[in-house]
Formats: structure tokens, sequence, C-alpha cells
């Protein structure tokens, strides 16, 4: 007997006509429940996120089938995951037969649901399933009853784990009972195929033929008036993320990470700057409201979470859902909260974990740029202070712009403005510039390079703060007057290459720059360090030590900087003890965002619990490569009563004190 | 050479400040003449006359008749300076009495160099040497810039001023006392920081007696803030208060960038560290190499002799 | 009602100050400039007395000195002062405060304004005149160094800050010039429309010679540096000693020890 079995056995072809009819009523619901939504995104403000539109496709199928950013965190990801392989296995299965019972076999008289194929069919679609129930229970486990902190229950919840758990469980049912009704009578050799299903049917194997037949009708119906109801609840709750979440891969930002949308500043007529209402984000920022899952994996990793403060980058992306399909026309500022805007370190630790691709970061950049251009709002008087110091004197000490050089007097190290030629532009930034402990940073970093023969010049008083602080603070205007004059004054001495200590200048001169026509190419001295190494251009001895080192979020999560610092600390003879954060799963310093220039008022210090995690290491040094991070940590150490336990260093600096004397006499020779 | 002299007093009290006046004209070696508007129960003691206007009847703060009053003192003694203290009441005065006499003044003289006045500027970061043309100078001095030597002797003759008229643009209303809630450290005139190296929170309040011992107020450093050994509005600092005392002591302070920025404006800067070459020695005046708390609780001690 | 705000532009005084030729001010090169900070509290004031008053108010920024001042200007424009009226005198620094004094009350005279708000001093040459001399060559009410301002139907009431923490309250009618101290509110971060809408703002310019008949009461003889109090003395040795030297530099440089 052939292996195979008869479509719409006992409920009949009869059903075929109001089972489509149905469907399609369930798919028409479900598709006006999007078109509303829609409606919804499109009060959003006009984005491109179809460009490069091959690449989109590509990364959102892969992103989507593989569940590359689900399994990222392997706990809940792995179930996800592994629900997800099986559902789809499920659906797949689904449609071949209607593919075959109402297309192929009626048309072409083509049974594809038979034979081998059947039997491999039967097995895959019964595995499918009790994996994903099993993956379905553990994840209802973890939910409802282990709930790990910060996870939330709402209706929607409710909904998906019932109406899954329906679907499969009646699925098993009525295939059950039809085994019970059929194959276990007729082809026992076949039933063993389905091995779920011959379990149930073992169950109901007493009951009489017409029993089972009822019964069958039943189980049928319910699965399917279940799968209707899946379907049509799919735009209604957070099922819409079978969606929502895989387009969010599609429309994904392909621009360099951390790339804010540049202002246009000469548009004439434009009296409305960054976002007070949702409707002055964009369309993809309300999107991500629907891609998010509420997964709380953003807010775990968040460093102002983390620390007491109210932001939870979840809750902004919710919020501006809730604003958007509820209260448009109101204050998305109002909702969301001024401290919560100011918490953010745009540390980037939410977006870079977040499985479904939101973009946390620029929501709270745009909202905060709205309460700087539009309303005059910082975050304490301190960091107005700050800003109009960087207006005057282009630092945000309001030390004398005049003064911006004077740390390398002594050194060998070109003033640009003295015509000289040089192979590298150090744009030393205002921390190194400035303040004492930096200015160490800087001095190392000279040393370096004249013990690599490498000619280094500066801009001195010339040279300006990037704008960085004052940007993400939402200063636009003052970061492109800034801006402006420092690219001016780099093109005009015909830079090519650029490097920084600061992985903020970095970031800005190298990304955020271009949008302001500056196209220099622009380095971390890490890499700039490591590639010289590689090169034999640069020779250290190892000298042991322990360490651990902290990934700045700047160089880390935003340049992709994990291998190089470590590979340079390495040669220098460090034993790294890592801490349990790090990579790309680093915890901020806290200074990111402007943060550097504003109180800390809420919660407790992000840099004093930064500094315990690596006290926790036990190593005795804690190496950084970032002006903001070494500031902090030098401040935390004091705070979190580390002193003489931690040393906060610059990877520099270690650098430097392992100068081959070879290279050393370069040095000497180059200052002489 | 003689200089006239206007002295102050208020809330029904004449003030010391009174004295720094009659220093200054001995620097100057005029004989003096004095304008009170005030009471002959709190007269000054000085040599010369003295034009004493009744305070009830005139105000203490009535610029227009104060005006009045000091033009007609000027008209009798025809003085070549005619000098008030550089103070809320002094600079209010002082203006309208150069401007209706058509008489040159300098501001806030804090010493006499060569027959010219030095006055700062440029918020005491530099000075300038100032000569006045014409017979009469009206002149404000930097308070606390000139002192008496020994108790003020002498009894000066008094002439009762009176005006006819008494209409005045400025009504006063009243005193409103200083307010006594939080520390406002922009406004203090000496600030004594505590830094880390005071070494733990029990140490704090002894930084805060050197403090209360100078009449100033108690500073720190962010990380005393961050630890919790102080409160929030004693931070100076980019991400405090950015402050300019006339004296800034910092006690156990390394000197980060972002406290430095907040006091460099300070006019006098004294680190006790017991570190030579901790970079806020770069920006002191004065560095004590010493462990804190032994120097801060002797230095309180000896203050307070 | 209209409201004249004289305000100045000032080096940052945190700026690196060098001599210029003659030896007398202070050269310009690498300082940077910014509104007298006093002023920004005169601004703010005559600002948020207009929103008061409903928008109805016409504010007239003035300011003396060269070009570069216009810059000050335009933030006060920004800040919502409606034109601007900028005299101009390169060699500002030659007028004594009478002078400069005399230069705005003739402008002022012609203008006819109600209120005159402006810094109690520049933080350069801080000597407290200007607004004061101003009102008495109008014969115009004065109060100086404001840390309150209420205004209600013709009458301000002005709280003075006296030593120690102590205020004063008057009252004054207009036609009055007010002179602003620190912290008499807290002047507002322009916002970036307000700073496009200024830089389209009207800004007169008039030669300081067509304002300026009186000759200098008083001049500068020359500037220089302060001798450097401390001179960054070091202090060591045993404790009583160092307490001693201490007390004896404090006495000498500074004024807190005899206030006390």
């Amino acid at each position: 007997m052939e292996a195979t079995r008869e479509i719409y056995w006992n409920v009949g072809h009869g059903v075929v006509l109001p089972m489509y009819l149905l469907t399609l009523i369930a798919l028409a619901v479900c598709g006006y429940g999007f078109y509303q939504r829609v409606a919804v995104y499109r009060q959003g403000k006009p984005l491109d996120r179809l460009d490069n539109l091959g690449e989109r496709v590509v990364l959102m199928f892969r992103n989507m089938l593989g569940q590359i950013k689900v399994l990222r965190v392997a706990g809940p990801g792995l179930p996800h995951g592994i629900f997800f392989w099986g559902f789809a296995v499920l659906f797949i299965g689904t449609l071949l037969v209607m593919l075959q019972a109402d297309f192929t076999q009626p048309v072409f008289g083509l049974v594809l649901l038979k034979g081998s194929f059947y039997k491999f069919y039967s097995v895959a679609l019964d595995l499918a399933g009790v994996f994903a129930l099993l993956m379905l229970f553990g994840l209802t486990l973890r939910r409802f009853l282990f709930r790990p902190e910060g996870l939330k229950i709402t209706r929607d919840d409710y909904l998906m784990h019932l109406l899954l758990t329906g679907i499969i469980l009646t699925g098993f049912f009525a295939e059950g009972v039809r085994i019970a009704a059929t194959e276990l009578r007729l082809n026992p050799g076949l039933a063993g195929w389905s091995p779920v299903g011959l379990l149930v049917a073992n169950q109901f194997a007493q009951l009489d033929s017409s029993s089972l037949k009822q019964l069958h009708t039943l189980w049928w119906w319910t699965h399917f008036l279940l799968v209707l109801g899946f379907i049509v609840s799919i735009p209604y709750s957070k099922f819409r993320h079978l969606f929502t979440t895989p387009a969010n891969y599609l429309f994904t930002d392909l621009r360099p990470k951390g790339s804010l949308a540049t202002i246009n500043l000469e548009e004439e007529g434009v009296e409305q700057f960054g976002a007070e209402k949702v409707t002055d984000l964009t369309w993809k920022d309300i999107f991500d409201a629907d891609a998010c899952t509420s997964c709380k994996r953003c807010q775990d990793r968040c460093p102002a979470w983390n620390t007491e403060k109210p932001l939870s980058p979840m809750q902004v992306v919710q919020q501006v859902g809730e604003v958007a399909f509820g209260n448009p026309q109101g204050s998305l500022i109002e909702k969301v909260g001024n401290d919560v805007l100011w918490s953010c370190t745009t540390c980037r630790a939410c977006q870079e974990i977040c499985p479904a691709e939101v973009e946390h970061v620029g929501k709270i950049v745009e909202m905060r740029r709205n309460l700087v251009l539009m309303q005059g709002e910082f975050p304490g008087e301190e960091v107005m202070v700050a800003v109009n110091n960087v207006e005057v004197n282009g630092n945000p000490f309001g030390m004398a712009y005049a003064s911006r050089g004077d740390w390398s007097h002594g050194l060998q190290v070109q003033q640009l403005c003295d015509g000289a030629e040089v192979d590298v532009l150090y744009f030393v930034g205002c921390y190194a510039s400035f303040d004492k402990r930096n200015q160490e940073v800087a001095r190392s970093f000279v040393k370096i390079c004249n013990a690599a023969g490498v000619r280094v010049g500066i801009l001195g008083k010339e040279e300006k703060c990037c704008g960085e602080p004052v940007r993400k603070l939402g200063n636009e205007y003052l970061y492109q007057m800034t801006a402006q004059e420092n690219i001016e004054l780099i093109k005009g001495y015909g830079i090519k290459k650029i490097v920084t200590t600061c992985p903020h200048c970095l970031n800005t001169l190298g990304r955020d720059y271009r949008d302001l026509g500056l196209d220099a190419e622009v380095e971390h001295y890490t890499v700039f360090i490591d590639r010289l190494m590689r090169e034999g251009k640069l020779a250290i001895e190892a000298h042991q030590f322990d360490y651990t080192y902290h990934d700045s979020c700047y160089i880390g999560r935003y340049q992709d900087i994990v291998q190089q610092p470590r590979n340079i600390l390495h040669e220098a003879g460090g034993r790294i003890n890592e801490m349990d954060k790090s990579g790309k799963e680093s915890f901020c310093c806290g200074a990111g965002g402007g943060r550097i220039l504003a109180e800390e008022k809420l919660g407790t210090r992000i840099n004093v619990k930064r500094v315990k995690m690596a006290e926790e290491t036990g190593a005795p040094v804690l190496v950084s490569n970032c002006p903001f991070c070494l500031t902090m940590f030098e401040d935390g150490i004091k705070t979190g009563d580390c002193e003489g336990k931690l040393q906060a260093r610059d990877l520099a600096e270690i650098v430097a004190e392992r100068l081959q004397p070879a290279s050393l006499s370069k040095v000497l020779e180059a200052s002489r | 050479m003689k200089a006239l002299l206007i002295a102050e007093y208020r809330q029904g009290k004449l003030l010391d400040s009174t004295y720094e006046l009659v220093a200054f004209a001995k620097e100057l070696g005029a004989e003096t003449a004095m304008v009170l508007v005030g009471s002959a129960a709190d007269a000054p003691k000085f040599e010369g006359r003295l034009y004493l206007a009744d305070a009830a009847k005139y105000g203490e703060y009535n610029p227009d008749l104060h005006k009045k009053l000091v033009l007609a003192a000027v008209a009798k003694e025809n003085p070549d300076y005619i000098v008030f203290i550089h103070s809320s009441y002094g600079w209010d005065l002082a203006p309208r009495v150069a401007a209706s006499l058509r008489t040159g003044q300098v501001s806030e003289v804090v010493a006499l160099v060569d027959g010219k006045f030095e006055v700062t500027c440029c918020n005491a970061k530099m000075r300038r040497s100032v000569a006045a043309k014409g017979t009469t100078t009206v002149v404000t001095i930097q308070a606390g810039a000139f002192s008496l030597q020994g108790e003020p002797q002498g009894s000066p003759q008094v002439e009762a001023l009176e005006l006819a008229e008494t209409a005045a643009k400025v009504e006063f209303v009243g005193y409103e006392a200083a307010e006594q809630k939080e520390v406002d450290l922009t406004r203090a005139e000496v600030i004594v920081s505590a830094g880390r190296g005071v070494g733990k929170k029990e140490n704090v309040p002894v930084i805060a007696e050197l403090a209360r011992a100078l009449g100033g107020e108690l500073g720190a450093s962010r990380p005393v803030v961050d630890a919790g050994w102080a409160p929030h509005s004693h931070q100076v600092g980019t991400t405090g208060q950015t402050v300019s005392p006339k004296l800034y002591i910092a006690c156990g302070i390394s000197g980060a960038i972002q406290h430095l920025a907040g006091m460099k404006k300070a006019d006098f800067i004294v680190a006790i560290n017991k570190d030579k070459d901790a970079p806020i020695g770069e920006i002191a005046d004065v560095l004590v190499v010493a462990d804190v708390m032994q120097f801060v609780p002797a230095m309180t001690a000896r203050c307070a002799r | 009602m209209k409201i004249l705000v004289c305000i100045k532009q000032v080096p940052d005084m945190e700026s690196r100050f060098k001599l210029n030729s003659d030896g007398t001010w202070y050269d310009e090169t690498d300082l940077a400039f910014r509104m007298n900070e006093y002023d920004e509290y005169a601004v703010e004031q005559a600002v948020q007395l207009k929103e008061q008053l409903g928008g109805e108010p016409e504010i007239t920024v003035l300011s003396i000195g060269p070009d570069r001042v216009v810059e000050a200007m335009k933030k006060a424009l920004a800040m919502g002062a409606d034109r601007g009226v900028h005299i101009q005198d390169p060699k500002y620094y030659q007028k004594d405060p009478w002078q400069i004094a005399s230069a705005i009350a003739r402008h002022a005279a012609s203008q006819n304004y109600d209120l005159v708000f402006t810094g109690m001093q520049s933080q350069d040459r801080g000597s407290a005149q200007v607004g004061v001399t101003v009102a008495e060559i109008l014969g115009f009410a004065c109060a100086t160094t404001l840390v309150g301002f209420s205004y209600d139907n013709g009458v301000i009431t002005a709280k003075r800050e006296l030593e120690g923490g102590t205020k004063g309250v008057a009252k004054l009618k207009l036609p009055a010039v007010v002179t602003c101290q620190l912290g008499l509110n807290t002047p507002r971060y322009p916002t970036l429309p307000n700073i496009m809408k200024a830089k389209k703002k009207e800004i007169a310019v008039q030669p300081i010679a067509e304002l300026l008949q009186e000759e200098e009461l008083t001049a500068t003889a020359r500037m220089y540096p302060p001798a450097r109090k401390g001179g960054g003395i070091v202090i060591e040795g045993d404790v009583k000693d160092q307490i001693e030297k201490l007390f004896g530099i404090l006495k000498e440089k500074t004024t807190v020890l005899r206030a006390a």
C-alpha cells in the first residue's frame, strides 16, 4: 500500500469553499490591520530605506531565516529560533497540503505527498511540531513562572502563548484521531512515520470509528479556527513582529554605525528642529515601535537603566508607538520625559543587541535636539556653561583657546600653522589638550610616533572641540559651526590622514564630518599603532603585567575595533583578565552622549559600577583608550574605593613605556 | 590737598569700611572731611569736618537725595577727591556725583602709584594705572584694599546738612535678609574645598571648619560628592558650580580638569596636597606640601586666634 | 514702551592678555570674545519684560566698539531683542566711561526710550559707571546691582544686592535705567529659529563721532599684569612653620583675613 493520506479525510471536500472563504476573510482582516498601521507609520517624515535593495533583501532573509540576531542571546534566543524553524516547517507542510489538494491534484492529477517523500514529510512535521511545542512550553514557563526581571506580561503574551500552544496541540489531536481511525487499522507501518500522531492515536484507539470521526471534525475545525484567529491577530498583537521584524531587517540603517541625520541649516523657512511630536520623527522611527517585541535586551544592557536612572531604551521605543497610535499630535517629549532623554550615554549597547534592528539612539538625539534647539533646554546649568565655553573658547572647560597647544612644548611635534610637512595630523581633542592626566596620553602618543619615525603635527591653538558632546546633547547648530571651522582648517592644510587618541573625535571626524565635506582618512591610534607594529615599524619590549581592558563604546561597538588593542597589549607583555561585559557587550563608562559635561544627579554612578567590574577581575590595571573613559575611571576609582587596588592607564602610556631602546634613541634624536 | 570721604551707614549702623576711606586719605596725604547720612549717635572717629545728615530724614538708600547732600558738602569743601567705597552704595552714588560735577571718576582703586590710581580690570587679571584730568576727581576704592593701622581716633567737628527739597525718583522700600537656605558657592568670598585626599567622609567636617573660620563655604570635588561625602550643592567644577572667590583653598584635591575649570577664576588659590607634583600646583598661587588632616586643623586653630 | 539694552563685547576672562603697542589696553589677537556676562542678564530681563507685556515693547540693543561687537549683538537679537544700533568705534578703549555714557545718552535722548537695561559693569574695564551716568545725563531714575526685577504699571520694583547677601528693595518710576547683577535671572540659550531670525534683524550703524562731543575726564596711562600674587610659592617643611608662612601670605596678598 502506498504511503500517502487522503487530504480532507472525514471533513470532506465540501469544506474547501468555506475554508478558503474564511481564510480569505482572515487574511483580509490581517491585511486591513496592517493597512491601518501603515497609515500611522506614514505620519512620520519620509526617509529612503530601500536603497541598495538587493543587499537589504539578502540581509533580511539571512537574519530572519538564520535567526542570527535572535540567537545572540542564547537563553531565550535558542528556544525562539527552534520554535521559529519548527513553526516554519509546519507552515511549509501546510502549504504543501494546500498546493496538492487544491492545485496540483485537481489540475494535473499530481500527488506530491506520497511514498518516501510522504514518510519524510510526516516525520519532519511531527518532529517540527514537537520541538516547537517543547520550546514554546519552555518559553511559557519563562514568561509566566520564572519570569526574569524586567520582562513584562501583557494581554498579547497570553494570547500568543495560548494560540500557538492550541494550534500545535489541536494539530496533533486532529492528526492522532485521523491515524487512530485510518492508518492504525489500514496501514500500521505508515503510522510509525508520524511518531507523535501515533502516540496520540494510541490513546484513542479504543474508540469506534464514528466517535473518532466526530472527534476529528471537532479538532480539525478547532485547529482551523485557531489558525484563523492567529492570522487575524497578527497585526493586532505582538504577532505583528512576524512581519515587522523581518521588515526592519530590510529597512536597516546601512550607514556607518552611529550616523545621525545632519540637519541642513542652510534650508530656508525651516522653523522646526528635532522631534517634539512623533510626527517630527521619520516613519522608520514609528515602525521601530512595531518591530520591537519588548524582549528587554536593550534595557538589560543600558548603563542608565542599570544604575537606577529612569531611562529604558525599550520603553522609549514603545512610547513612540503609543504616542503614534494613541495621540499623534501630543507631545512625545512630555510622554518620554526630559530626565529619560538626558540619561542616555549614546553607548549604543541597546542598538547593538536589538534582535529587531530597532534604532534607539537616533530617536533620543532627535528629541534632545528639540529640547536644545527649540527650547534652549539642557540637562543642567553646568551643561549650558560648558556649551557656551565650546562656543567661545572651543573647549568645554572655558580654557583660553590660545593655550590649547601648550602641552606639546618640548615635544617633537609640528604645529601646522608653522608650515610643517607631516605624515599624519594628530587631532588632539579637548581632554588631551587641557586635562593634565590626559596630556600624558598625548605625550605618549607623540613619543610613539617619534619612535616609529612618523612625522606628526597638530593644529595647536587653531584646533577646536570636534563638537561631539554638544552634538550628542542635541546642539546640532553649535556642532556644525565648530565642525565647519575644523574642516576648513584641515582641508586648508591639505591633510590626508588624521589620527586621534579620542574615539569621540574619531567617530566625529571620520564619520560625521563626511556629511560636511571632510574626506581625509581618520584612524584611532590603536589601529594606527597596531599596524605600525605589524609592519615592523614600531617595536616594543614585553614587560609582563596583568590587566583588564575596557572597550570604549565608540571604539568597540561603534568602530568594531576589538582585537587590535588586545593584540598590542599582548605584545606589550599583558595578560588579560576579561570583564564579563567586554567587546561589543562592553558596559559604558558613563561619559558618552555629552554626559561627560553633566552632573550625574539620578541613580548611582555608572563609572563606579564599571570600575567595580574591573576590580572583580582581580587585575591591578584597567586599560582603556579613550580620554572620557580614563577621566571617568580616575574618578570612579576614587569614589569606588579602589585606590591602591586598581590603576587606570591608557594604552598609549603602556606602549610608550615599552618602546625599545633603539626606538627610544629615535625619540631622543627627534626631540633634539 | 583735600579729600571728601563718603561714609556708609546701613540698617542703623555706621559701617567699618568707613575707616578704609580714612586710611586711603592718609595714603593720599590729604586733609579729610566726611559726609555721613546716618546718625549722630554712631559717628565716625577721625580728624576733620563731618557733614552729617539724618538718615531718618534722608534714608539709608536714597541716591537722589544723597547725591544732593554730597554736592552740598562739595560746594563747601571744594575737595580734590571725593572718595567712596566701591560697594553697592558707592558705585551707585559716585557716578551720580561725578556726572553732576562733570568730573572724572576712577573706579575700584587698589593702590596709589606715582600719583596715579591703580585699578583692577579684566577680572583682576590685569591692572591699569589711571590718571584723572581736571581739578576734582571722584574715586571709589576697593573694599579691603586700604586699611587703617591701629584704632580709629579723633573727633570731627560736626556740621549738619539739610536739603530744602526732598523729592526723589527712587523710593526705598526696605531690606530683605540674606537667604539662609542653601549654599551659594558662586557668591562666596572664601571657599575651602575637600578632595579625596582628605581620606574619609568623617574628615570633611574638619575642612568645613576651616571654611567657617575664614567666613567662607565648604566646596568639594566631584569624587567627594560622588562618594556621598558632601552634598551636591557643594560641588565645584564643570559638572558642579563655577566659582570665583577671593580665596580658594583646595585640600587634598589633585586637580582634574573638570575641577580646575570650575575654580580657576578664584583671585587667590592655595592648594594643600601631599603630592608636590599634583596638577593643582600648576595653577595654585601657593602650594602647601603637607598632609591635609594634619595641616587643616592647625590652620583652623591659627585663624581662630 | 521703548526699551534700550546697552551691551558690551568683552574678551573671555580666561584669555591670555597681552598688551597692545602703546601699552594702555590689551591686544586683541588670540582673544576669544563674548557678550559681557552682566549684560546677558540685562538682555534677558528686557526680553522677559517684553514677554510679560505681551510683546508690545520694542527692544533696541546698543553696543559700542569695533565690527566684532556685532556678534554679541546678534546673540542679544537671538535672545529676543528687536533691532540693533552699532555705534562704531575701533578705538573704544580710548574713551573713558564718561564719554561712553555721553554717547549712549545722546543716542537715547533722540529715541525716547522709557527704560534702559545694562550690566552693572563690564568684565574688562569694570568701572560700574556707565549705566548710572547715562541715567544722570538723561535725568532718569536709576537703581544698580539688581538681583530682582518686577514691573507693574509704570513702576519698577528693584531688588538690589548689598554686601553680605542682604538685599535692598526700591521702587522707581519710568523712565529709568537699571543695571543688572549676575543671578538676576537665567539668561536663555537662544533657540535655533531665533538665531536664524536674528540674522535678518536690522542693525543700524553709526560712527561714534556723530554722537560724541565730550572730552575724556580720565585716561589710562598704562596697563600691566599684576605681580603674580603667590608667584607659585611652594611651602614645605614643618606644619607649624608652614602655617605661619601661609598666614603671612594670605594677610599680605588677599583681603580675606583683614575683613575677618
